[in-house]
């Protein structure tokens, strides 16, 4: 059962790798890739991080970054992986913004500020549990039922224990997901900003 | 409509959510330490017991050199058949890729160490947690409710120690083989700086209470609820960045005491910081300093059945190079009963370091000790029940010196 499970982390692991590489070329790229190229181009990489290569080095190029980053949330995986393999609106800004709240929320008091411990509820929390469902809500009633979809899949890997984690929160939260938010919050505030201006100078009077 | 169909699932993962929940196991009081078959352990350890007639002086023995030139991190679990199993790190340096986890038992009968050998080298176990590792460390041994041995120990991918994460192996034969490693997730930060080294706390339901702690943004305790090879439940036992290394003491089903390892700034009081827990350890609060010096080095410490405390530790501010064990119980306050090891005439350059303690008993009377002596070498010393029962009975009759300190 230990076996599957640490296949599984390197096989997601793998995909994850392949998956960011081929977003990179593609914004790299001058024209857009098709749905079959991105998939034949994931597939490949994926493997290539997923088997040992040996030449000296003694494990899967995957578990060298699973050694760093331990493992992704389930929430940061979908979220990545279905932004580059389905065609689904852009993650609303609105989740980024909320993403970004809890994160400065919960981060330095699961790392030792104070004696309480939000890390600690993703164990077995009821109201903390109910929180989730309702965030999961919330996205649905905003019409984002990929993000329902994506926190219910979290939520069903913690009920299976399908990581290493016992913990809610590993499924639905990393710090790369919060990071991601954070940066894309600036972009488009950024953007926003840059449109603001562009469309002042283009409809400037006189 | 799709949006309906999500809900549907959401709902689906909602009753399977809460049912997991449901299936979590109630937090159980602590399992009270009931005396040894104490008449079986003392037939198995003649030459242990019989040094001398009367009170029979400390044994010293060394632990067994395994070729490398730097050890540290000894700790020791009683077997089954009377006889002590020991592990230990060794390497060239602390922290290389070289560094091994070593084991050997001590045969009470010739008082003597088994060889080595290995139970966990870097790649052996990089490759069974299919991750990089660069380092091993710190290796704390438990015994199961069914009787199999656990050992937790330190593992790390990026950076020092602070970038520690916490692994178990098990062995269904008291230690000669062990199972593929299995991590342990503590913290939402990559699981990263969870450390262990003091021994854990069994609960009544068979599950194990780890003392462990975070040294990296934040330096303090954690208490882990520990289920086979993994994190169930956790709770906080200190916060901020001045407490590391818990060493926990269980006075009765649902209260305990929690000594620290300070790592408090230059200009702050080089003490033995305190928590406490009355509902067994679902809970912990800060109730301020034993007044016994700490130099930022760990203590070792060993409830025995007469209801003494022995603490073993370095009672100095600064530098490691004296070694003492303390005694105290619900009487008398806590006394130097024997100073171990004592380098203070030495210059600064000659004095030894004499670190990492860590203190078990095989029948609840008695006490081994292991400890780093330099760097080089593990020390082991033995202090039999009849002695320790002595400097217990002693205590009152001797100088106190050290009263307790209310929390600032």
């Amino acid at each position: 059962m230990n076996n599957l499970m640490q296949t599984l982390a390197l096989v997601e692991m793998s995909i994850t790798c392949a998956v960011l590489i081929t977003m990179l070329l593609q914004k790299m790229s001058p024209q857009s890739f098709p749905l079959l190229a991105k998939l034949l181009l994931v597939l490949i990489l994926a493997n290539l991080f997923f088997w040992p290569l040996g030449l000296g080095i003694e494990l899967p190029l995957s578990a060298y970054v699973r050694g760093v980053t331990g493992d992704l949330s389930i929430v940061t995986m979908l979220l990545l992986w279905t932004s580059l393999l389905l065609a689904s609106r852009p993650v609303p800004l609105a989740f980024k913004f909320a993403l970004v709240f809890v994160a400065i929320g919960f981060y330095p008091f699961a790392l030792g500020l104070g004696m309480t411990d939000p890390y600690a509820w993703g164990y077995g929390s009821i109201p903390f549990f109910i929180a989730v469902l309702f965030f999961a809500l919330l996205c649905g009633l905003a019409n984002w039922s990929k993000g329902v979809w994506i926190i219910a899949i979290a939520i069903l890997a913690w009920a299976a224990h399908w990581h290493e984690s016992a913990n809610l929160w590993d499924y639905l939260l990393d710090p790369f997901l919060a990071i991601w938010a954070l940066v894309a919050i600036f972009g488009a505030l950024f953007r926003r900003r840059r449109d603001k201006a562009r469309s002042g100078y283009l409809f400037r009077p006189g | 409509m799709s949006r309906v169909i999500a809900l549907c699932f959401l709902l689906l993962a909602a009753v399977i959510g809460f049912l997991h929940i449901d299936s979590r196991p109630v937090w159980a009081p602590f399992a009270i330490n009931t005396p040894a078959p104490l008449e079986e352990v003392l037939e198995l350890q003649p030459s242990l017991k019989s040094k001398s007639p009367s009170v029979p002086s400390p044994i010293t023995t060394w632990l067994p050199d395994t070729g490398a030139a730097s050890v540290h991190a000894a700790s020791l679990i009683a077997l089954k058949d009377g006889a002590v199993r020991a592990f230990w790190f060794a390497g060239s340096r602390e922290g290389a890729a070289d560094v091994s986890i070593y084991t050997a038992t001590l045969d009470p009968k010739s008082v003597s160490w088994s060889a080595p050998t290995v139970v966990m080298d870097r790649v052996s176990a990089e490759k069974a947690l299919s991750r990089y590792i660069a380092k091993l460390g710190n290796p704390v041994p438990a015994r199961m409710a069914d009787g199999r041995l656990q050992l937790f120990f330190v593992t790390v991918s990026i950076g020092g120690w602070a970038g520690s994460s916490i692994s178990s192996v098990i062995s269904d034969d008291e230690g000669l083989t062990w199972s593929a490693p299995q991590r342990l997730i503590t913290s939402p930060l990559i699981n990263l700086s969870t450390l262990v080294k003091s021994p854990v706390v069994p609960f009544t339901d068979g599950r194990l209470g780890l003392p462990a702690y975070h040294e990296w943004i934040g330096r303090f305790g954690e208490f882990l609820r520990v289920e086979g090879g993994q994190v169930i439940d956790k709770r906080r036992m200190s916060s901020g960045r001045s407490s590391i290394q818990p060493l926990v003491f269980v006075s009765s089903a649902q209260e305990a005491t929690a000594l620290f390892r300070q790592t408090r700034s230059a200009d702050q009081q080089k003490q033995v910081p305190v928590s406490q827990t009355q509902n067994a350890g679902q809970s912990w609060q800060s109730v301020g300093d034993l007044p016994i010096a700490n130099p930022n080095s760990a203590v070792a410490g060993l409830l025995l059945n007469d209801g003494a405390r022995i603490l073993v530790l370095n009672n100095i501010e600064t530098g490691r190079y004296r070694l003492v064990i303390m005694m105290s119980d619900a009487k008398s306050q806590w006394q130097v009963i024997e100073v171990l090891e004592d380098d203070e005439a030495l210059s600064d350059e000659q004095r030894k370091e004499f670190s990492y303690p860590y203190l078990i008993s095989v029948d609840g009377n008695d006490a081994h000790l292991v400890y780093t002596w330099d760097r080089k070498k593990i020390r082991h010393r033995y202090f039999s029940g009849a002695w320790l029962k002595r400097a217990h009975d002693q205590l009152a009759a001797t100088e106190v010196v050290a009263t307790p300190e209310e929390s600032k």
